[in-house]
């Protein structure tokens, strides 16, 4: 099992991404997107696909936007050809950005973005941690976990979806995690429950095949039981619920 | 055809929520505008448009829908155009640049653009006059306000507008300069700059009459004229900002100097003392660095960028802290950033103080509030651009931050001990090294920051002072170094650019072969027209030197090229101990390494006592003790900072162990703790103190409770007491006054006694002198405001176990104590300013005491005895109790039994420093009295875990409740 963890241009979060695949049992690289474009075959050898958070470009002309062109200039055929095989693609804060920039997800229809991550409704940048459910049991990321607690840290991080979309959406149980509040009842959009004032609660999307996740929260950051908040009133554990996450992605190729 | 893609979003957007309700006006629009230098054909548009906007959240407009899809909005009027002035760091453009040229490949090659901020109202002039002025800085920004019939019509003409740079095209001759001249002219040259032949002056130098008399003496014994290029370098070199000459000179009767008898010279003593590998590195390099485990070494830096942040706050905040990210890459081969730590000193945001730095109401301050959001957003960006994770900071409030605020930004790093087998932390540039020059491009940036931000700030400080920061260029490059140059030892040096530029940065490199030859035309420029001494000293910022062994160049250019980073070869290292800088082929400067370090005239400095300021008396208003917590809780510099907090991303690297915001009630830290390996338990914790308040009434107990505090915190926090190392950044003003120096020294010498007792290290620092604004108020009478002096104390610390690390929540039955004991001390208390004046003494820090409490503390913690503490700061007693109940959201109840004749108010608000509050299980206290005799500890109630805290004083009860005051503990600073 390999993970190839892309790099380059301002995303920084690559290297506790790949240190929560190693952790769960994958062999991985950090690759930067240059020497991937100068060799895009280099993508046969791997089966995940992780594109970590971070800040590209500087979020200039929209978060995730200047990667997912030159993705999409370079890299497109092989992404998508990627998606569409028995592999696994992760989308992580900024990673989740741009593959919705991609239109690699949710990917109902058209080529074309379908859905657009704006501005956080609070106007500023948040970094909390906030609780999700899973809504959509069918990506092998998300199998039987029900709710987590992950940070966020982002200033776009508002999924804006327009009515038609939304209802294919639902219709293909396409939503990955929703934000809940402290009754685990749906954030709807409350703040802080509801970090960014996010549509339907929206923290997750995955593609038709569920292979392609892209979360807003950070998994990696929750990874071991003493990056929770306040770990120490808490049960002694030795991970956070984000191993949940990089577990399915082991127990799916095991 | 058209030169402008303009984008607005379809839903309101954050920003436009927030200027909707600040001007309370809901026509509010923005606009991203992109102005290009040509036309756009039709397809070249569409396909632009599209690669730079979302065709789901925003529209592009075009001449055809301008009209119609701005009407669904509003009726706007008015029209204000918001755009970088010509050379200003535009990083948008940047990378809209990048995405036409990567997508469009050859098809469109030479083009310019900027980047446009436009903001639309349906309103009054005066509202969009005033909107500006919230929104743009004209020293950087050209802001036109227009009625909004004329923004069609530019749009369907043409007319939006790019400025290049025009710099007029100079041939460069080389200059003499002629020295011998009467002292007055001579002294011109320092004040004003070199005169150019049509009379006009570069803009000051900051070389007084001693120096530039050196310099003549110098050319003199040498037999030439000096060129333009030498004299400036010497005044970069020479500069305050980076000779540290008041740190250096002559005080008094103390021959070596402040810096070397009180800082020094206490890192020394306790070295000798204490035998250990602790220190690796100190004071010689950019940042100091200490030993982390066996494998790996961490480096510590903090920076203030004061007066670039006055008149930029944004940009100067920004570039305050990317570049104290520079010093950590800088550090020994290059050490990975890891923590980003802040500390501001600033005007209270809510008042409005009408400064001008001319006569006349001409060229004002900008505003209070307009600095401080500045300040805050520039150090969000950089950090959180950078994937450098920010836990650690403070914000302090006082009204004589109004002429001057202090931005103080450091940075923690990591590198292994050996690279390849050797020591990391040492690097030689060796002769016939290649200098070569990796990372942004050269303009006019920041010429003669280092001069000028050691001069007050006057109607004389040059606007080409400002730089902009950009934080992606130096990730990129960055990544570069840590990641796949030095683990490869291909280099054998390496420093930052910061202040003085190349000037600064090869000149101090070269001590370490000897001296250098530079080709200044090598350089890359952002734009034409640039003279070579600008060259030489601007303060571009993203720039690293390398000294790199020939036999490496091909491969490390290449190395950086393959990230899109650029590095040029720009000189060499020699072995003979000269400077040598040629442009195209001429010499223009040649100094001997000596003089151009050495040289300068040694001050010698005399102090004087100063006239005490006392406190002026305020009438004690009589309420209840619920009542003053409120007060004391709502009040700015004790208030919650989580607004800041949840905008710094601390989660970055998935590092942070003990976070900003501490308990369920999210109390505001004094520590956090990261812990930078996933295969060592080991963590580090962060901390910092500075006591501006105290600083008049005694500078020397100020320090001393400056190192106290920033010390506790570590050890409360769990920190291994003999694992503490500490910063000094001083942030003093009017250093040619002597009881100004007076208070220096007094404070320097609390710095060795207090170091030396607690046996910590001073590791790296800095400082900076004259935080003086000179100006005019509102009705044209000249004033001086001076910062009070400020010397922040960061410490940084080792906890070896996880298990180790405390938390400021107790549990319901817990006992609660104060260890240390309280004194009435008063006198300068956030009480006193904010409830009223009352006679009493001013907190003094009594190492012995202090350091047993912090040794038990310590031993009683690793035993488990402790369950949950918080130092005590400002506010005294009352505010750390009323902190533990909020982050626990636990009912504490309180029993004043009063000893020494104290008052309540004394007891509760006294900031008598070196204690800790604490609660433990009951089933523990007998363990710790073996550790505590009861004269260091007063038990003063437990944990109810209800929802209210109670104080009872004989048979009289006061109670509050926690969710009360939480609300407001968590009130927004007015202004902000």
């Amino acid at each position: 099992m390999n993970v190839l963890v892309l790099s380059g241009y301002g995303i920084n979060c690559e290297n506790e991404t790949l240190h929560a695949f190693e952790v769960v049992g994958f062999k991985g690289k950090i690759i930067h997107i240059n020497d991937l474009i100068q060799n895009p075959k280099q993508l046969n050898n791997y089966q995940v696909f992780a594109i970590p958070g971070g800040f590209s470009y500087g979020d200039d002309t929209g978060s995730g936007n200047a990667m997912a062109k030159k993705i999409m200039t370079n890299l497109y055929d092989q992404l998508t050809d990627f998606s569409l095989k028995d592999k696994l693609i992760i989308g992580i804060c900024n990673g989740c950005q741009i593959l919705i920039n991609l239109g690699l997800v949710p990917s109902l229809n058209k080529k074309d973005p379908e859905v657009a991550l704006i501005e956080n409704k609070s106007g500023s940048y948040e970094c909390r941690w906030v609780d999700v459910k899973v809504s959509n049991n069918k990506s092998p990321w998300l199998k039987n976990i029900s709710t987590l607690n992950l940070p966020v840290a982002h200033q776009e991080g508002q999924f804006m979806i327009p009515i038609n979309v939304l209802k294919s959406i639902k219709a293909n149980d396409l939503i990955g995690l929703q934000y809940i509040n402290h009754r685990k009842k749906l954030a709807k959009g409350q703040f802080p429950f509801n970090p960014n004032g996010s549509k339907d609660d929206i923290a997750a999307l995955t593609n038709q095949n569920g292979n392609v996740l892209a979360m807003m929260p950070h998994p990696e950051r929750a990874f071991y039981n003493y990056h929770i908040p306040n770990w120490q009133s808490k049960t002694i554990k030795k991970f956070g619920d984000g191993y949940k996450i990089f577990m399915n992605a082991k127990k799916f190729f095991a | 055809m058209t030169n402008t893609i303009q984008i607005l979003s379809i839903e309101k957007t954050g920003k436009e929520s927030s200027l909707q309700k600040e001007h309370n006006n809901k026509s509010i629009k923005i606009i991203d505008g992109y102005f290009f230098s040509r036309n756009l054909d039709d397809q070249k548009f569409t396909k632009i448009s599209k690669l730079i906007s979302n065709d789901i959240s925003q529209t592009i407009l075009t001449k055809k829908n301008v009209n119609k899809v701005l009407s669904s909005y509003s009726n706007f009027n008015w029209v204000v155009e918001i755009k970088f002035l010509p050379g200003v760091t535009d990083n948008v453009a940047t990378t809209v640049k990048e995405i036409i040229k990567d997508n469009l490949k050859s098809s469109f090659k030479s083009f310019e653009l900027g980047s446009t901020k436009i903001i639309l109202i349906k309103g009054r002039k005066k509202d969009i006059t005033k909107i500006s002025k919230n929104e743009a800085n004209p020293l950087i920004q050209t802001i036109k306000i227009y009625p909004f019939k004329k923004y069609l019509n530019n749009f369907k003409k043409n007319q939006f507008k790019i400025e290049k740079v025009k710099l007029p095209k100079k041939k460069y001759s080389k200059k003499e300069i002629n020295l011998d001249i009467s002292d007055y002219h001579l002294s011109l040259i320092g004040k004003l700059g070199i005169e150019e032949n049509d009379k006009s002056r570069r803009g000051t130098l900051g070389l007084d009459l001693e120096s530039l008399k050196a310099i003549r003496n110098y050319f003199s014994t040498i037999k030439r004229k000096p060129t333009d290029v030498e004299i400036e370098t010497l005044a970069q070199t020479w500069s305050e900002h980076c000779k540290h000459k008041i740190f250096s000179a002559k005080i008094d009767d103390i021959h070596e100097g402040i810096f070397k008898k009180y800082i020094k010279g206490a890192t020394e003593k306790i070295i000798q003392l204490r035998k250990d590998n602790f220190c690796v590195s100190l004071f010689t390099d950019n940042a100091g660095g200490i030993e982390f485990n066996k494998d790996w070494i961490i480096c510590h830096k903090v920076e203030t960028h004061n007066t670039p942040s006055a008149l930029d706050p944004f940009g100067g905040a920004i570039t305050g802290i990317v570049g104290v990210n520079r010093d950590c890459l800088g550090f020994g081969k290059g050490a990975k950033p890891i923590a980003n730590t802040y500390a501001y000193y600033l005007a209270d945001p809510n008042k409005n103080y009408q400064l001008y730095r001319q006569k006349n109401n001409k060229d004002p301050m900008l505003p209070a509030n307009f600095i401080a959001k500045g300040i805050i957003s520039g150090v969000r960006v950089g950090g959180n651009c950078s994937g450098i994770p920010t836990p650690q900071g403070n914000v302090y409030f006082d009204d004589r931050f109004a002429g001057k605020p202090l931005v103080f930004c450091g940075t923690v790093g990591i590198i292994p001990k050996k690279i390849k087998g050797k020591l990391s932390h040492k690097k030689k540039a060796n002769p016939g090294d290649i200098i070569l020059m990796a990372g942004g491009r050269v303009g006019k940036d920041g010429i003669h920051g280092a001069t000028f931000s050691s001069e007050e700030l006057d109607p004389n400080s040059p606007v080409s002072a400002v730089q902009i920061g950009d934080p992606i260029t130096q990730k990129k490059m960055s990544d570069v170094i840590i990641r796949e140059l030095r683990d490869e030892n291909l280099y054998s040096s390496i420093t930052d650019n910061g202040a003085g530029g190349l000037s600064s940065s090869i000149g101090e490199m070269a001590k370490e072969s000897g001296g250098f030859i530079v080709n200044l035309e090598k350089i890359p420029l952002k734009y034409n027209g640039l003279y070579p001494w600008e060259i030489w000293v601007s303060e571009s910022q993203e720039r690293m030197t390398l000294a790199v062994p020939p036999a490496n160049v091909k491969k490390v250019i290449k190395r950086f090229n393959a990230r899109g980073v650029e590095a040029t070869i720009i000189g060499k290292f020699i072995k003979k101990e000269k400077a040598i800088v040629k442009y195209n082929k001429t010499e223009i400067l040649n100094l001997d390494m000596e003089f151009l370090h050495e040289g300068y005239p040694k001050l010698n400095l005399k102090t004087s006592f100063p006239k005490i300021k006392k406190e002026k008396k305020k009438i004690i208003k009589k309420s209840s003790l619920i009542d003053k917590l409120h007060k004391l809780l709502s009040s700015p510099n004790i208030v919650s900072k989580e607004f800041i907090a949840t905008q710094y991303d601390h989660e970055v690297q998935a590092t942070s162990i003990i976070k900003p915001l501490q308990g369920e009630g999210r109390v505001f830290g004094n520590a956090t703790a990261i812990k930078p390996l996933f295969s060592d338990e080991k963590s580090i914790a962060l901390s910092q103190a500075a006591y501006p308040q105290y600083a008049e009434t005694n500078p020397y107990d100020m320090a001393g409770c400056s190192i106290d505090t920033a010390y506790k915190n570590l050890i409360v926090s769990g920190a291994n007491s003999k694992k503490i190392a500490i910063l000094d950044n001083f942030c003093w003003c009017s250093s040619d006054e002597p009881d100004r120096l007076y208070q220096l020294k007094e404070a320097a010498k609390a710095c060795y006694d207090y170091a030396v007792a607690y046996q910590t290290p001073f590791i790296s620092g800095k400082d900076s002198m004259f935080n003086d604004f000179k100006g005019f108020d509102k009705t044209g009478k000249s004033i001086k405001i001076s910062i009070p002096p400020t010397l922040l104390i960061s410490s940084i610390g080792l906890v070896d176990k996880i298990s180790h690390l405390t938390k400021i929540t107790p549990d319901d039955g817990d006992i609660l104590l104060v260890l240390g004991v309280t004194r009435n001390e008063l006198q300068d208390s956030v009480y006193s300013k904010i409830i009223g004046y009352e006679k009493s003494k001013n907190p003094v820090v009594n190492s012995k005491d202090a350091l047993r409490t912090y040794r038990n503390f310590e031993k009683a913690n690793k035993l488990g005895i402790i369950n949950s503490a918080i130092g005590i700061d400002l506010g005294g007693l009352g505010i750390a109790v009323t902190k533990m109940a909020i982050a626990s959201k636990k009912g504490l109840a309180i029993d004043l039994k009063l000893k020494n004749k104290f008052s309540v108010d004394q007891f509760l608000f006294s900031e008598t420093q070196s204690r800790i509050l604490v609660s433990m299980k009951k089933n523990k206290l007998a363990n710790f009295k073996k550790i505590f005799k009861a004269s260091d500890y007063t038990i003063i109630g437990k944990c109810t875990g209800s929802d209210v805290i109670e104080f009872k004083e004989n048979k009289k009860i006061m109670r509050g409740k926690i969710s009360d005051f939480a609300k407001s503990y968590k009130q927004n600073i007015k202004g902000l």
